[in-house]
Formats: C-alpha cells, structure tokens, sequence
C-alpha cells in the first residue's frame, strides 16, 4: 500500500490521526482505572512515584529518609524496599511515556519542538517545581488525587477539584499577562 | 479579503487558541487567517472554537505534526 493512500485511509483516521472524543477517552479512563485496582490493588497515581524515584537517588548516594514524615506511613516505607520493576507505578509510567511515544510515531506527528524564549523556559521550571512540590504536600496531582479520589468516592477528590479550578483560573490569567505578548 | 499569518510553533495550550481568538477579532468579515500550529491539543480547540463561532474552517497538514488552520471570518 502507498504511504499516500495510507494516511488518507478513513480507518487509520480514525484510530490513529485524528484525536479520540472525550467520551472514549473517559470510558477507556475507567476502564483502565478498574484494571489498575483489580491488578495492583491501588488506584492511578502518576507523582508519587517521583518522590520514591527521589529517595533511591538519595540512598544510593547514601542517604537515608527513613525519618522522613513523608515516607513513614507503610505504604511510603513498602515503596522504598522496591524497585524500579518492582513497583507497578513507575513501570506505569514508563509506560504512559512510551505509549505517548508510540502514538505520535503512528499518527507521524513527531516532532521535536523548538523553544521559542528563555521565558517559556523559566515558566515551564517554575510551573514544574511548583506542581511536583505542590503535588507532594496534596498528597497526589490530579491524578492521584482529583481522579482516583472521585473514583473512589472520597470527599477529598471533589475538595482537590474546586482548589484545582480556583488554581487554574489564576493561572490562566497570568499566562494570558505574561505570554501573550 | 486580506491573509494573516499567525505563528504558534512552539506554544502549547491554551496560547494558541487565545492568540487566535485575539487575533480574528482584529480582521475584517472576509479575511482569513492562518494559524501554524505543532501542539496536537490545539489541532483539536482551535478549529472547534471556530466552528463553534461560525467561522469556515480548514486545516492542512503541512508536515509531521505541524499543521495550518485556514479560518475565513464569516462574522
């Protein structure tokens, strides 16, 4: 088959060029979100894993954070005593990533980007450092937190939501003031 | 019926669609405008936005993940 007749293919349109709806993209949420329970026994989370990732670097330059409040509940001490492919988060998340990958290389849409001021280099440091420390002491991003917490049905996913929304909408309009020049 | 370019490599969401929506609003009925985009969310709510505003929409794809939106100003 030619490349040509390929991309113009109504199948591979719809499954791999143009973007799913947001309906397929919530139920195949759910269903995921009942196959991580079912198979690890917790619910998605994407940053916990960061923090765990953080504190095997720092054993293995021998550090300890056996004292850390953060990882001294059981399950923070049970992530500890694993690794990489041992712990079902950060083998998901090594797997969002290639999975991200190899859907862009389907649909031929990879591409690297260019930065196009030191501004949106500063911004995206600041917002990550922000996020990741902001994410710790929530206890979860909106993953974790907002997503499995309503899944679960538990009150704090809806508090995280409205906190979240409140945070958005500053945000936003300090992007609109600073990148819209 | 005059073309305008507007360059949105490298932006990610929502800059794009709000540099758009700032922008046709300073074009006449008639003229078009040509959105450059290489972010995929924005592939998605620009041209919804568009539509949702009644303006004629097209996209092309113009490379691997880089893409012009045609919008014509109908109102």
């Amino acid at each position: 088959m030619k490349l040509s007749s390929l991309s113009s293919n109504k199948h591979f349109q719809a499954w791999f060029k143009s973007p799913w709806t947001y309906v397929t993209g919530a139920i195949l949420l759910s269903i995921f979100q009942i196959a991580t329970i079912g198979s690890t026994g917790s619910s998605w989370g994407v940053t916990g894993p960061f923090a765990t990732w953080g504190a095997w670097v720092y054993q293995a330059f021998g550090g300890s954070v056996d004292h850390w409040y953060f990882f001294s509940t059981e399950g923070g001490q049970a992530s500890l005593e694993r690794s990489f492919f041992t712990d079902p988060a950060s083998v998901r998340n090594l797997g969002v990533i290639v999975g991200a990958l190899l859907a862009t290389l389907l649909a031929s849409q990879f591409k690297f980007k260019k930065i196009k001021n030191l501004r949106q280099v500063g911004a995206a440091v600041i917002g990550g450092l922000l996020m990741g420390y902001g994410a710790r002491v929530a206890f979860g991003c909106n993953i974790g937190a907002l997503y499995s917490g309503i899944s679960n049905l538990s009150v704090s996913g809806w508090v995280f939501a409205l906190f979240m929304f409140a945070g958005a909408f500053v945000g936003s309009k300090l992007l609109v003031r600073y990148f819209m020049a | 019926m005059a073309e305008y370019e507007l360059d949105c490599l490298g932006e990610a969401c929502p800059v794009p669609l709000v540099k758009t929506e700032n922008k046709l609003k300073e074009l006449e009925v008639g003229d078009t405008l040509i959105v450059i985009i290489d972010h995929s969310c924005a592939l998605k709510n620009v041209p919804e936005w568009a539509r949702k505003n009644n303006h004629e929409v097209e996209v092309e794809e113009i490379g691997d993940g880089e893409y012009e939106i045609f919008i014509d100003k109908t109102a």
